[in-house]
C-alpha cells in the first residue's frame, strides 16, 4: 500500500519506529497531488517547497531523538478559512484572492509546534457559505468517489483531499453541516466540535455563535488525533472555554455494551432517501447486537432548525462581512469616485452570489421593524432545539441520524435552488445551533455506489463518547 | 411580503442590476416564506447562558505587528498610510 493511503495513526507509529521518514511520506503525498489534483482540483494553494522543509527538519529532530507529538511530521491539508502567515487564505472568494496573513490562527500556531506538514490550501464555498464547493471563486472540486458529482460544502476541498490521498488528514470548519456533510459525501470521517472548545481565532468568521473548527481524516481514531493537537482554551477567542482536556485518542475504548443509543425519529422522515434511513438503522442493529441499548425518542422542534439556522447565521454573515470594504486589505474596486462608492463597487463585484443573497437576508432580519418577527424568534427557537436536546440526554448517552438526506448530487443540478440546497443540510445545522459535538462516519453505500454517512451526537464536550461509539462501529464492520 | 431590495442593498453596501435584483427579490421570498413557518414561542426574554460567561482579556499593553507587515496587504498606500478616495472637502 503507498503511504498516501495509510491512516494518520499508522503513519504515526510507522515515524515513530523509523520505519519511513517525513520526508519520504511528504513525498508520496505530492506525488499523489501531481496525479489526482488535474481531476479533483481540491487545492486553493499549495505549499510543497516549505511542506518538504518542514519534513527535513522533523525528520532531523527524530533522528537526533527529540520527543515529538504524535502528529509530527504527517502531511495535513487546511480549508482556506483559517488563516496561515505567509501562505495566501483566500476564503475561495474574489474578495481576498491577494491576502497574505501576517499572522496565524490559534489552530495553526498549535500545529505547526506539533510538528505536522502543511500541504496546502484546500478549496471551499466562498466564505463557507454553501453545500457543495460549488460557490468557490476559483474552481469546482470533484468528489473522488464519482468526479460528476459534488464532494459536498462547505469543506469540499478538505473531504476530497482526504479521500483521494491528497492529505493524510485536514481541517474543515462546520458552521450547519460544512465538516460532516462532505465527510459523508466523500466516505471520510469528520468531526464538528464541540462549540469553544476549538479556538476560532484566525478562523474567517462567517457566523460567529455557530463556526468551529474540526478535523477530517480516513476514520475515527486519525480523527481523534487531530482534534487532541487543536481543542483548548484561548485567551484570544472570547468564547473558548476555559477548561482542560484529556487526551482523546489514548482513551478511546472499543466497547458499546451498556450504551444507549437515541433514535430521533424527526430525523427519519420523508424528506430522507429511504436507503439512507435503512443503512443508518442497520448500523444501530449492529450496534444493539453488540450490546447497546436503542432509544426511540422525539426532538420536536427539529423541522423549524433549517429556518432558525438561516436566520442566525445570515443576520451573524451580514455583520461580519461588512469588515470586507476593500480599505486595508483583499479586494479593491477600480470603478469608483468616492469613498462610498468604493465600498459599494468593492463588495459588489468581490462577493459572489450565494455570498451576498446571505448578507442581504441577514440585513432584512436585523433590520428595523423585523427584528422581532424573525431575529429574536430565531434566537428563541435555538433555546428550545437546545433544552430538546438537553431533555433527550438524559434519557441516552448519544443520539444516531443519517448525516444528510441523500448522497452526493450531479456538479450543477442544485445550483439555481437556493432552498433545495439548504434541505442538504436538514440533519446538520441542530448541533451547530445547540452547541453540540457530532461526528459523520461511513456506514455504507447507495445502489450507485456513493458513500451514505450516519452523524453520532453527543452532549457538551462528549467527544470522547463519540469516538469510542464510531471507533466500535469501525471495528465490528471490519 | 414586499421586500424592499433597494433599501436593504444601501443597508448592506450593495449594488444589484434591475434583473439581478427582480431574482433576489423572488429567492429572499422564498427563503423568508421557509421561515415564517416558524412557531410562535411564548417565552418572550432571551437570557445570556449562565454556563458560559464571555471571558476578556485583561487590558494590558502588548507588542503587535509591526506597520510594514500591516500595509503588506493594503490596496494602496503611500508614506506608510492607508490611501482611500477624499472624504473632507
Amino acid at each position: 500500500m503507498e503511504l498516501y493511503n495509510k491512516s494518520a495513526h499508522e503513519l504515526s507509529s510507522m515515524l515513530e519506529k523509523k520505519e519511513i521518514s517525513s520526508l519520504e511520506l511528504t513525498e508520496s503525498v505530492f506525488k499523489r497531488i501531481d496525479e489526482k489534483e488535474p481531476e479533483i482540483e481540491a487545492y486553493i494553494t499549495l505549499s510543497k517547497d516549505k511542506a518538504i522543509e518542514t519534513a527535513k527538519k522533523i525528520d532531523e529532530k527524530r533522528v537526533k531523538g527529540k520527543t515529538l507529538s504524535n502528529i509530527a511530521g504527517i502531511p495535513t491539508g487546511i480549508k482556506d478559512n483559517i488563516v496561515t502567515k505567509n501562505l495566501p487564505t483566500t476564503c475561495a472568494s474574489k474578495m481576498l484572492y491577494n491576502f497574505v496573513p501576517p499572522y496565524n490562527a490559534t489552530v495553526m500556531d498549535k500545529l505547526e509546534s506539533a510538528g505536522v506538514i502543511v500541504t496546502g490550501k484546500l478549496n471551499m464555498d466562498e466564505f463557507a457559505m454553501g453545500s457543495s464547493t460549488e460557490n468557490s471563486y476559483f474552481k469546482k472540486t470533484k468528489n473522488p468517489c464519482d468526479i460528476t458529482r459534488v464532494p459536498g460544502g462547505s469543506s469540499g476541498g478538505s473531504a476530497a483531499a482526504v479521500a483521494a490521498g491528497e492529505c493524510i488528514f485536514a481541517l474543515g470548519s462546520d458552521t450547519g453541516g460544512s465538516i460532516r456533510q462532505p465527510a459523508s459525501y466523500c466516505g471520510i470521517v469528520g468531526l464538528k466540535p464541540t462549540y469553544s472548545s476549538v479556538s476560532r481565532y484566525g478562523l474567517i468568521a462567517f457566523a460567529s455563535s455557530l463556526d468551529q473548527i474540526g478535523p477530517m481524516a480516513k476514520n475515527t481514531k486519525d480523527v481523534a488525533m487531530l482534534y487532541d493537537a487543536i481543542c483548548g482554551y484561548d485567551s484570544m477567542d472570547s468564547t473558548s472555554a476555559n477548561r482542560s482536556y484529556h487526551n482523546h485518542f489514548n482513551a478511546i475504548e472499543n466497547n458499546v455494551k451498556g450504551l444507549r443509543i437515541g433514535i430521533p425519529k424527526e430525523y427519519f422522515g420523508d424528506g430522507v432517501n429511504p436507503l439512507i434511513k435503512e443503512k443508518v438503522l442497520a448500523a444501530a442493529k449492529l450496534y444493539e447486537q453488540n450490546g447497546a441499548t436503542l432509544i426511540d425518542i422525539s426532538l420536536p422542534s427539529t423541522e423549524y432548525a433549517l429556518s432558525a439556522y438561516y436566520i442566525i447565521s445570515s443576520a451573524e454573515a451580514s455583520s461580519n462581512l461588512a469588515r470586507f470594504d476593500g480599505v486595508k486589505y483583499g479586494y479593491r474596486s477600480e470603478n469608483y469616485s468616492t469613498l462610498a462608492e468604493m465600498y459599494e463597487m468593492t463588495r459588489s463585484e468581490g462577493f459572489g452570489a450565494e455570498v451576498k443573497r446571505r448578507i442581504m437576508l441577514g440585513t432584512f432580519v436585523l433590520s428595523s421593524g423585523y427584528f422581532d418577527a424573525y431575529y429574536k424568534r430565531g434566537k428563541l427557537l435555538q433555546n428550545m432545539i437546545t433544552d430538546e436536546f438537553n431533555e433527550a440526554f438524559k434519557k441516552c448517552d448519544v443520539i444516531l441520524t443519517p448525516t444528510s438526506p441523500n448522497t452526493a448530487f450531479k456538479i450543477g443540478e442544485k445550483v439555481g435552488n437556493p432552498l433545495e440546497m439548504y434541505a442538504s443540510d436538514i440533519c446538520t445545522v441542530t448541533v451547530n445551533i445547540a452547541g453540540l459535538p457530532a461526528i459523520s462516519l461511513p456506514c455504507g453505500f447507495d445502489n450507485e455506489n456513493l458513500p451514505i454517512g450516519m452523524q453520532l451526537i453527543a452532549p457538551k464536550f462528549g467527544e470522547q463518547v463519540l469516538f469510542n461509539t464510531a471507533n466500535s462501529y469501525e471495528e465490528i464492520v471490519g | 411580503m414586499k421586500i424592499d431590495i433597494k433599501h436593504l442593498a444601501k443597508l448592506s453596501n450593495l449594488r444589484f442590476e434591475e434583473s439581478e435584483a427582480e431574482k433576489l427579490e423572488r429567492e429572499m421570498g422564498d427563503i423568508i416564506g421557509m421561515v415564517e413557518k416558524m412557531p410562535d414561542i411564548s417565552v418572550t426574554d432571551l437570557k445570556p447562558d449562565p454556563n458560559n460567561r464571555m471571558i476578556l482579556r485583561e487590558d494590558e499593553v502588548k507588542s503587535s505587528l509591526p506597520r510594514t507587515e500591516m500595509l503588506k496587504n493594503v490596496p494602496q498606500s503611500q508614506a506608510g498610510c492607508i490611501v482611500v478616495p477624499k472624504v473632507v472637502e
